[in-house]
């Protein structure tokens, strides 16, 4: 399997590398997790504090926890946003099938994978998750009982430890197994973009650093808390009091089970959304089901007068009706969609093109910027070396996450620099039309039929795609490449 | 030879499948006493095989004749040397002697009841409440309720689960003819004694 490497010359959309964002996530959370390991205790009584000692007295501990945490949430969402952009692109076709099957047992070991990592704080919460983890593995008929025995030993000493151990090593381990087999023949490494997230989880690590919860004591009722927010989908589920295997197991297990199986049953010879409708459907119907459980699982009825329970559970009919109204509701929203995107563009093929704009920055400015930019950075650097010795650890960290975001910044205009000296601006329209015309040669010229070509209505639609492809000859070959290889 | 076909010399099993077969044969003799290496992972800690005691707080063993009617202890069963290992909740567990109408005034193993005081709902440790219109056991949680008879949640969250984790796990007890209280080896298992924090089914 030849892989093919890129950093692309200019700006590429990152839809297309969310899957490289993920990575780069999984190795941010690799680093500050061996860091961490250095002061984290997976002791029964020391495991709360050793994480409070972490947050509160190590130098630079509460900025390694709050980027471990805020980078462990990105990377689960970065993974849910790069499945569902291949599911929509039907990137998961043309041999593409076992990217997709190793892409999909990736992202449900990197949910337990975050979800050991939160349990081993050992808060309150981190006991809630606890104890239905393991009454959903006892729930489990026949295996289940001698499961629970060995995945988590007997009692919460044994669970803590345990979870450690799968946290640093095995889940990692077969991750990174697993990311070996998903390796794509094409794949993206655009610095800006990687700064950019980096810089984003430090932002939010310092505007909301993670608290360190209540400490589990067995004898104090705990408040009321929820799941992390990747399982409060499934958490709305057990609130409804049905059965534990059904709701807790069977379910996801299905929605699982779906998804591995979708470019097995997917038989439409086309890639673009707007060509396989009832995939799409199918699609829009679990994003929408995902949301609305997600955020029930949240809700819970703030009258304090209520009892508990009464407060807690949710009413599985009143559940399961809403569930099931979404499927004809999600079906019908997405054949209008179809509908509309199929008018507008029958429409817009009628009207002249119009020549995309370009901002094209002049060489002395670019210049100057660059300048300033690094004149800011040093200013955030001493800011932020201000703020630790102030003990203002969160705002370190946010003014950190913006030194990140705006070396992204610089990278791009580098980038936008030597490229323009690469390709002095000679944008004389005989020029251009002549560019156009052999582009539009070569797509004719090529195999595949045009309405499977799907950045190619994207680019008669967006002026920023179209720079891209049009001038970015580099990146347009590679696609090629990808779309041709049979 | 080598180029001759199987079936020209009237075998049934060509020289290549018999190879393939002893290969096979041999690579699951290899690995078959690796099976139940499995039982590395279940924790053997709980697994007793003898009588334990019923060690009380103060260090002494519950006694038939002492022990008070309609009272309860917390007592830690497995007990180990470790002390941290003995907060453990799942090691920590009730010994009730139940009140007269209940039977408490034998002096014999039924009067007795040890469950784990892991609430089943979500794992707060519940207690035993004596006092006059109470005689149960009460979770401050979420405010499950236990028959101290069966174990059984009779209210709150618990009691709302389904078997078997509705019912508290349970230690069978026997006393000797000096009336000591001793604990019989458990079957960790939800039709046995049940499985801490998660429930038993009453047989």
């Amino acid at each position: 399997m030849g892989m093919k490497f890129t950093i692309p010359t200019r700006f590429v959309s990152p839809l297309g590398f969310l899957g490289m964002l993920t990575f780069i996530l999984f190795i941010i959370l690799g680093i500050t997790g061996a860091f961490l390991m250095l002061w984290y205790e997976p002791i029964l009584d020391r495991a709360w504090d050793s994480v409070e000692n972490i947050n509160d007295t190590i130098p630079y501990g509460f900025h390694m926890r709050n980027i471990h945490y805020h980078a462990s949430n990105a990377m689960v969402m970065m993974a849910i946003l790069h499945m569902y952009y291949q599911y929509f692109s039907g990137r998961y076709k043309i041999r593409n099938e076992i990217l997709w099957v190793t892409g999909i047992l990736i992202g449900v070991l990197t949910i337990l994978e975050a979800f050991t990592g939160y349990d081993i704080i050992f808060s309150e919460r981190a006991e809630l998750a606890i104890s239905i983890a393991a009454s959903l593995t006892n729930s489990i008929p026949i295996l289940g009982p001698d499961m629970r025995a060995a995945f988590f030993g007997s009692g919460f000493h044994d669970f803590i430890l345990r979870f450690y151990a799968f946290h640093v090593f095995f889940l990692p381990i077969v991750l990174i197994g697993l990311m070996a087999l998903h390796f794509p023949r094409f794949m993206v490494f655009d610095v800006p973009m990687v700064m950019a997230i980096a810089g984003a989880v430090m932002i939010t690590g310092g505007v909301f650093p993670v608290d360190m919860g209540l400490k589990f004591d067995p004898n104090v009722p705990p408040g009321i808390t929820v799941p992390e927010w990747y399982l409060t989908g499934l958490y709305a589920f057990l609130r409804s009091q049905y059965d534990k295997f059904v709701t807790g197991v069977a379910w996801p297990g299905l929605f699982i089970f779906t998804l591995l199986i979708v470019p097995f049953i997917d038989r439409y010879k086309k890639f673009s959304w707007k060509d396989r409708p009832i995939i799409t459907a199918i699609g829009i119907t679990s994003i929408a089901q995902i949301v609305v459980t997600t955020y029930w699982g949240f809700y819970i009825d703030p009258d304090r007068t209520k009892s508990l329970l009464e407060r807690l559970v949710i009413d599985p009919i009143f559940l399961y009706s809403v569930m099931i109204a979404l499927v004809p509701l999600s079906f019908g929203f997405t054949y209008l969609m179809i509908k509309l995107v199929k008018n507008a563009e029958a429409n817009a093929k009628k009207q002249p093109k119009k020549s995309e704009a370009t901002i094209t920055l002049p060489e002395k400015w670019i210049y100057y910027v660059f300048v300033a930019l690094i004149g800011f950075q040093i200013y955030l650097n001493i800011a932020a070396y201000y703020a630790v010795l102030n003990g203002m650890k969160n705002i370190s960290l946010f003014i950190i996450g913006i030194i990140m975001l705006v070396f992204a910044g610089m990278y791009h205009l580098y980038r936008h620099g030597r490229f323009n000296a690469n390709n002095p601006p000679a944008p004389t329209i005989p020029i251009r039309e002549k560019i156009k015309s052999d582009e539009q040669k070569s797509l004719e010229d090529s195999s595949i039929p045009k309405d499977q070509l799907s950045y190619e209505n994207q680019t008669k639609s967006k002026g920023l795609l179209n720079t891209l492809l049009g001038k970015g000859k580099k990146s347009r070959t590679s696609f090629e490449k990808m779309w041709n290889r049979e | 030879m080598s180029g001759q076909p199987a079936s020209s010399r009237g075998d049934k099993v060509s020289r290549r499948d018999f190879l393939k077969l002893l290969a096979a044969a041999g690579a699951v003799v290899t690995f078959t006493p690796f099976i139940d290496w499995g039982k590395f992972l279940p924790n053997p800690a709980g697994s007793a095989n003898e009588k334990g005691k019923v060690e009380l707080p103060d260090g002494s063993q519950a006694n038939v004749k002492t022990f008070k009617v309609n009272h309860s202890e917390a007592i830690i069963y497995p007990k180990s040397d470790d002390p941290v290992l003995n907060e453990e909740a799942f090691r920590t567990w009730q010994f009730i002697r139940l009140p007269s109408e209940l039977g408490g005034d034998k002096n014999e193993a039924s009067a007795f009841r040890v469950y784990s005081m892991v609430c089943l709902h979500l794992w707060c440790l519940w207690k035993y409440w004596p006092g006059e219109g109470r005689k149960r056991g009460e979770c401050p949680c979420h405010g499950s309720l236990y028959d101290p008879l069966t174990g059984k949640a009779f209210a709150g969250p618990a009691s709302l689960q389904s078997p078997p984790s509705n019912v508290l796990p349970r230690l069978d007890l026997e006393v000797d003819k000096d009336g000591n209280v001793w604990i019989l080896p458990p079957n960790w298992s939800v039709n046995g004694n049940g499985v801490v924090g998660f429930g038993r089914f009453i047989t």
